[in-house]
């Protein structure tokens, strides 16, 4: 059931899980080697597609507005600008938005010339500066950086087995790994992981080598290039950026174009199809239809041009972490929007410190928590399964032919409004896939536990009341919470059985005692204050709020429903009234 | 644009009934060839033989553009543009599974089922896109009796899907001179009003087979739509839907007339006779019996609150009587006369 990556090998004495080697050579960089060379012949791609799609408008206006917008947002964005990259970015915008105002103010340019030379500006911001050079040397450099770190963080717990004890055992790449693999040659791969950290891109990044997979082009947000040292690479090993704070039309259909541009042209790409990290905790209930809806477009291209390799296939891909280093602002974030609060961060403004960075992989080479990335089942571009050949194959096995899905009145041909049904049937598939290809673990049962027995004890309390409880008030006696914590296990159980989520090893063990201490140790690993802590009596809380976004990791599934003595078993999902994701 | 591709293509109406017999009928009008699928090899051969289908539908003398075919294989000889199913839900599943591998992939599908699948609760456009190699499909419902359609009495109908290419088709496909048709995007709305109304029309029946007036009727059809509204909006349909001819039009029309298969079963009923005996006498499926059956105790086991429907369950069911059914809906808590609560 379980595939293992073909190139690791398993470590016998565990031999349930794989142990990394870093003996392979590194896959060839595939078409994105393009980049590099002919990168201005990607941009005038995206400029003409962009202009052809707004060539019906009038270009005064259409200049003039996203000029505006510009404007505005510049003036927003005034410092906490944390890196030379995005500083260079900001004098660069400031400098075409100024002169195109005043050429479109006052001299007698033609608008159309200059919409082309905003797109050309958008188009060079976005595309990446791949680099064999700096690519061929990370592949080398990284592994090796990982091994050392490996045995070196490994030499803090003496114990016989510590150095024999591998990474892939703290990074557990499980799912569809050999189908991705298989794929990736016989079609264009369009990765989507769940977005919680920035550890993320790393972590993905890593994951797509160690599966052997030639480099992907990657859509990322700002907040990744804030820090020097990431932007240089990131940009040089195919990161394409994603600028959320631009909110016009024609930035947007750049973007888009971008992505449709390097899809049709056979690049793998990732991105996150969530928008940002999930704020609550939780997995996305919410995809963002319009960079999704490349995948189509693209689609739509390669039939009509009869390319020779057409297919494109959705991977859906879910990380797991026991803990995220940037959890605290996350649920503030989260809180303050759940609470109607004017005050929301500015995503890109966040910084990205290396040493929050060394310090998470310190933690996993040290072997003290382990990271699970699930490899879902692949989709074709609406959202079906494919098979082991990457054909399409409907709900109840009926075999699909994607072409026939885009052909309206006998003609193949992109429409609007069904291409974009499609995307939305696409993004609630995700979500779907999402919830069940997610690995449940011991720390987010934990934590689900924590607040369900909070719940129950004051169930007319609402979210930001409960973060307000005193510390006797927030103590559970340990006998009530090891209930809750097997009933839970039961759910889980149950769910699991059903297909519709995964559990971590530690869950399978059926001592609600034993996976909720290792689930506790695992929550207090990185946080000052502990999420959850206990003594022989009780489990207690000293940051309720983290508590509840780790216990968001299970929301969605409808666990979190509580059945009211006094009233009738309510609709999945309806007992939200008290804040709380069920 | 739409006019020329469809007046040149060719339809299948799978399901030879009451309806799926005036549908094809009124779909001929508009394309090249209608192509409709019937159970049996007789009923096909005197369909085409005396353009009539008497058992189903009295005095429609078919349009000659329609053929009926009792064998999948040469309904599908030809490529079919787009397929109507005309089923009962009951047997809609199975059927489709049977058409799937005959199909391209391109067809528009629609279908005029107003009943639900027992036990997963899903809709008619569900199953038949688990079922059929198409994402793109649609429904087709709204208050038209077979026999008024028949005979060209003015009438309004609606046809929904998240596709507007689907919708096109179907106002391509049935619209006519006696025919409008209503376009909606909630596929969800318009299937569970056109599924739910059938439980009010056996309350309806019940009802008149006792003699009582207009007032009750009225009082039945108001409270029988504020079941509904609750019911499908809480499955995610929208509530603007339901005061539309596919919700409270096709509610009024069923039930007022005693041609609905509904009413009389309810009128059966209400007469002191079995419900075997009734649905036996009816000899055609009347989907409001098997509907009731399946929402109430979903229902109730989520706290919808449905009295109307409760009532009609236990008087099929025949825990209670008809007179202690009444009595029951007159005695229970007066809430506000909120439209929705």
């Amino acid at each position: 059931m379980e595939h293992l990556l073909p190139r690791l090998s398993v470590d016998p004495r565990t031999g349930s899980h794989p142990s990394v080697r870093f003996d392979s050579r590194a896959a060839l960089p595939g078409p994105l080697l393009q980049l590099s060379d002919g990168r201005q012949s990607f941009i005038d791609e995206v400029v003409s597609r962009t202009s052809s799609e707004f060539a019906h408008k009038d270009h005064r206006t259409l200049l003039a507005e996203t000029l505006f917008l510009e404007r505005a947002r510049l003036r927003r964005t005034k410092g906490g600008l944390s890196s030379p990259f995005l500083w260079r970015r900001k004098l660069d915008d400031r400098s075409v938005i100024g002169s195109l105002s005043s050429a479109l103010d006052h001299g007698g340019a033609d608008p159309k010339e200059l919409t082309r030379v905003l797109l050309n500006h958008y188009g060079n911001e976005i595309c990446g500066n791949f680099s064999r050079k700096v690519y061929d040397f990370a592949v080398t450099t990284v592994p090796w950086g990982f091994s050392w770190l490996l045995n070196t963080a490994s030499l803090q717990n003496f114990t016989p087995w510590g150095r024999a004890e591998s990474l892939a055992s703290r990074i557990r790449v499980v799912g569809e790994v050999p189908l991705l693999q298989k794929l990736a040659k016989e079609g264009t791969v369009l990765l989507v992981p769940t977005h919680q950290s920035n550890i993320d891109s790393i972590l993905v990044g890593w994951v797509i080598h160690l599966c052997s997979l030639p480099p992907f082009a990657y859509g990322a947000g700002l907040n990744l290039f804030s820090n020097p040292v990431l932007s240089f690479l990131m940009s040089r090993l195919g990161a394409y950026t994603v600028d959320r704070q631009k909110n016009s039309d024609l930035y947007k259909g750049a973007l888009k174009n971008y992505s449709t541009t390097i899809l049709g042209r056979g690049v793998h790409s990732i991105f996150f199809p969530g928008g940002g990290r999930s704020r609550s905790g939780a997995l996305e209930s919410h995809i963002k239809l319009g960079l999704l809806g490349t995948a189509l477009q693209a689609q739509i291209e390669n039939f009509r041009l009869g390319k020779p390799k057409p297919a494109l296939f959705i991977v859906p891909m879910v990380t797991s972490y026991h803990f995220v280093f940037e959890a605290s602002s996350l649920i503030e974030d989260f809180l303050a929007q759940a609470g109607k609060h004017r005050f929301r961060p500015n995503d890109s403004a966040e910084g990205f410190p290396l040493k929050a960075l060394f310090k998470f992989f310190w933690k996993v080479f040290s072997q003290r928590t382990e990271v699970w990335v699930r490899v879902g089942r692949p989709l074709d571009v609406f959202g079906n399964f494919v098979n082991d050949d990457g054909k399409s194959i409907g709900p109840n096995g009926t075999t699909i032919d994607p072409k026939a899905w885009v052909t309206s009145q006998g003609v193949l041909q992109a429409d609007h409004q069904r291409d974009r049904e499609y995307t939305r049937n696409l993004g609630d598939r995700l979500v779907e896939r999402y919830h069940a290809e997610n690995v449940v673990l011991s720390s987010h049962a934990s934590a689900f536990t924590y607040i369900q027995c909070l719940r129950h004890q004051y169930p007319q309390m609402d979210l930001f009341k409960m973060l307000r409880l005193n510390p006797q008030q927030r103590a559970i006696p340990m006998g009530r919470f090891l209930e809750e914590a097997g009933r839970l296990q039961e759910t889980l159980f149950r769910a699991a059985t059903a297909g519709k989520l995964f559990l971590s090893d530690s869950l399978h063990i059926r001592d609600a005692k034993i996976w909720t201490e290792e689930g506790i140790r695992q929550l207090g690993m990185f946080h000052e204050r502990s999420v959850l802590r206990f003594d022989d009596a009780a489990v207690t809380s000293d940051d309720i709020s983290l508590a509840i976004y780790y216990r968001n990791r299970l929301a969605g599934y409808g666990f979190g429903v509580i059945h009211e003595r006094d009233r009738k078993k309510a609709f999945y999902g309806e007992t939200d009234a008290q804040g709380f994701l069920v | 644009m739409h006019k020329a591709f469809w007046s040149e293509a060719t339809v299948a109406v799978i399901g030879g009934g009451s309806f799926g017999t005036v549908l094809a009928n009124a779909i001929a009008a508009n394309t090249a060839q209608v192509r409709m699928y019937v159970r049996d090899d007789e009923q096909a051969r005197a369909i085409n033989a005396t353009r009539a289908n008497p058992n189903y539908v009295k005095d429609l003398t078919l349009d000659p553009r329609v053929k009926a075919l009792s064998d999948f294989d040469r309904l599908f000889e030809v490529r079919l543009d787009a397929i109507v199913f005309a089923l009962p839900a009951k047997v809609t599943r199975s059927e489709a599974r049977l058409v799937a591998s005959r199909m391209h992939g391109t067809e528009v599908i629609l279908h005029a089922t107003k009943g639900i699948e027992e036990g997963t609760l899903k809709r008619m456009s569900v199953v038949l896109s688990e079922e059929l190699p198409v994402a793109r499909v649609g429904v087709i419902s709204g208050p038209n009796l077979a026999s008024e359609m028949a005979r060209g009495d003015p009438a309004a109908t609606v046809v929904a899907s998240r596709f507007d290419e689907v919708i096109r088709a179907g106002r391509a496909l049935l619209s006519g001179p006696r025919l409008r048709v209503y376009a909606s995007q909630d596929t969800v709305g318009v299937e569970w009003a056109g599924t739910l109304k059938n439980i009010f029309a056996i309350a309806a029946g019940i009802l008149d087979a006792k003699g009582l007036g207009w007032n009750t009727r009225a009082f039945l059809i108001s409270r029988g739509l504020a079941e509904m509204v609750r019911f499908g909006v809480a499955m995610g349909a929208e509530v603007d839907t339901f005061l539309g001819p596919a919700g409270v039009g096709d509610l009024i029309a069923t039930c007022s007339s005693p041609q609905s298969r509904n009413y009389r079963v309810g009128a059966g009923l209400a007469e002191g006779r079995p419900l075997a005996e009734v649905i036996e006498d009816l000899g055609q499926v009347a989907e409001g019996v098997r509907t009731t059956e399946i929402i109430f105790p979903f229902a109730e086991s989520r706290g919808v609150e449905m009295p109307i429907t409760e009532t009609v369950f236990r008087i099929l069911k025949g825990e209670w009587s008809v007179e202690a059914g009444i009595s029951n809906l007159m005695t229970r808590p007066i809430v506000e006369d909120a439209m929705f609560t």
